[in-house]
């Protein structure tokens, strides 16, 4: 309360602030509300994390417990272990990796490649081709889902691989994303230049615009690897065959089975959460601006 | 061999048509596919037989796909008034002058995102168990009791599917608006100060028309993304108790493989597909997405 009225003070008469920037006039004093607020959530956010981190060093009778232990006592390292040699966790962790690299880089380089046509190129049918691509972002998932299971079903395609990967690797987002990016990033002169030292089109996009396109293609990159990791439905869908599991299903498949495995599937979890971590903490901040780019600007 | 000009203006026709030819095989033919399913009857073997708009009628008549459609605009609704709200207040928050550790608090609301769905429903889970959850505890720590039915009660598994919802997308949307937030330029709340106008005034009458533009972004994403809501309920309560938290999608999934009725299944799609229209077109339409062109 207190903190709401010292903000509100300098609103009135001979509060405009004279004072150099950076020193401590009230406006600029630290809003303690918002700190209590925001600490609040932290706690929220990761103590479901953390509590999962921290129990899956447990023995599974110490798990749930009331009321319940926050450090793991006696530590044990049996949930990790046994997961390791009853299941297939590696098998589900290289499925899930193949799928998502391979994804990954089809993905970013047809989105950076359509992008760089709409934002640099004049051509006829251009805007109605950009709306058509853009509007296929409203249709549902779930519309597609049974017809594309029943046409990959006739075409009599069963390779885990090619359903999991080739029918998402276009996602009309990313081209908006790198639509958008390709705008400002790309000058028309340094085209123009790349031109008269002759080079061709297609080189003019993988030697010019491409290095040009970096930051956005991280955040793309991101963006799709952790779609494509995380996803469970269409898995869920194609793949039948538990030794060709993803992650997020061998996961699922742990809990589905009898006697509820949690001390399995908090151990799972952790190992496949850290891949999907490391990679946002360190593309984090491209990540993060590249998806907010294209929804400021427009 | 062609001449420049004639390579330049064949090219941009070039670099597109990789994602058309995608788009054609993996989008606009399972369309197709799934609007003549919709006509059919069919459980997967042998040929479909045709049977008209029978699915249709058969839809609007089964009350499963009603209390489908009736949770789905719950969910929707519960995403628009409190989740965006949420993010904004946050945003806000994360908006104030002279705010320390702005980077590690965006970070870590974005989490729930990084993780699996499945991961996130699962613990959940854990969380919502009747004896042993995390909630339950927590409240019988505080008030000395905690007894709630979270999953297993139709209306507390609501609420359940919501929280969740909540947790794990407010700060996905909270991106957006402290995006947005820092894009006003700072000249306009130094003007409102001057006038006099308080912190609520100031809200409503730079903040927030300011912001148009993102919230508008952000409400449609919010609606279209909600209307296809799956894995929240699917994981969480598998629709239940009864059909207590089914959605559309879920529906969808359901009838397709679940029961093998995909003709059925693909009728509930196209309805489905015609709801998400409407609804992102009203939004659109309301909020004045794309207007400014």
């Amino acid at each position: 309360m207190s903190a709401l009225q010292t903000r509100r003070a300098p609103a009135g008469p001979g509060a405009h602030r004279t004072a150099a920037p950076g020193s401590k006039s009230p406006a600029t004093r630290r809003p303690r509300l918002v700190y209590v607020l925001l600490i609040a959530l932290v706690v929220m956010f990761v103590l479901p994390l953390l509590w999962a981190l921290s129990s899956s060093f447990k023995h599974r009778g110490d798990i749930f417990t009331y009321p319940p232990q926050p450090l793991p006592s006696p530590f044990t390292l049996e949930n990790y272990t046994r997961l390791l040699d009853t299941q297939p966790f590696w098998g589900w962790f290289a499925t899930s990796t193949i799928v998502a690299v391979v994804s990954t880089t089809v993905s970013v380089f047809v989105c950076a490649l359509a992008g760089f046509a709409f934002a640099k190129y004049r051509f006829r049918g251009k805007r109605l081709l950009f709306d058509v691509m853009f509007s296929s972002m409203a249709v549902p998932f779930a519309v597609i889902v049974v017809p594309l299971f029943v046409m990959l079903v006739k075409a009599g395609v069963t390779n885990v691989y090619f359903s999991l990967i080739v029918p998402w690797v276009a996602p009309a987002f990313g081209i908006f994303m790198m639509r958008q990016y390709a705008e400002q990033a790309v000058p028309d002169s340094v085209l123009e230049a790349a031109r008269i030292d002759g080079a061709s089109e297609f080189g003019l996009f993988t030697r010019v615009v491409l290095p040009l396109l970096r930051p956005a293609l991280g955040a793309l990159a991101v963006w799709s690897f952790l779609n494509s990791y995380n996803s469970f439905f269409w898995p869920l869908i194609v793949v039948s065959d538990p030794a060709q599991y993803t992650l997020p299903l061998g996961i699922q498949s742990l809990y589905a089975a009898e006697g509820r495995q949690v001390d399995l599937v908090l151990a799972g979890s952790v190992l496949a959460a850290v891949p999907s971590l490391i990679m946002f903490i360190l593309l984090r901040k491209q990540l993060l601006d590249g998806l907010t780019a294209g929804a400021v600007k427009s | 061999m062609l001449s420049v000009a004639r390579r330049r203006a064949l090219a941009p026709y070039a670099f597109i048509s990789p994602f058309y030819l995608l788009y054609a095989l993996f989008l606009i033919v399972p369309i197709g596919i799934g609007g003549y399913l919709s006509l059919t009857e069919w459980a997967g073997l042998g040929t479909p037989l045709w049977v008209g708009l029978d699915n249709y009628t058969r839809l609007f008549g089964d009350a499963s796909f009603l209390t489908a459609i009736v949770n789905t605009l719950l969910y929707v609704l519960f995403s628009v008034c409190v989740v965006v709200p949420a993010a904004l207040l946050i945003a806000q928050a994360l908006n104030a002058r002279g705010l320390r550790g702005r980077d590690f608090f965006r970070l870590t609301f974005f989490i729930p995102v990084v993780l699996s769905p499945i991961i996130i429903a699962l613990l959940f889970t854990l969380f919502y168990d009747r004896e042993y959850g995390l909630f339950n505890a927590a409240l019988r720590g505080f008030f000395g009791w905690g007894g709630i039915d979270w999953l297993g009660e139709p209306s507390w598994a609501k609420l359940s599917v919501m929280l969740l919802v909540l947790w794990r997308w407010t700060g996905y949307l909270t991106i957006f608006f402290l995006a947005g937030l820092k894009n006003i330029p700072r000249e306009l709340y130094e003007a409102a100060a001057i006038d006099g106008a308080g912190r609520v005034h100031t809200f409503f009458n730079v903040t927030l028309p300011m912001l148009k533009p993102v919230t508008a972004f952000v409400a449609v994403t919010v609606m279209v993304g909600t209307a296809q809501i799956l894995e929240e309920p699917m994981l969480l309560t598998k629709g239940g108790p009864g059909e207590a938290t089914l959605s559309v999608a879920m529906f969808i999934y359901r009838e397709a493989f679940t029961r093998q009725q995909l003709g059925y299944a693909a009728a509930a799609g196209v309805v489905m597909f015609v709801i998400v229209f409407l609804i992102g077109r009203t939004a659109n339409a309301v909020l004045g997405v794309g207007r400014e062109k």
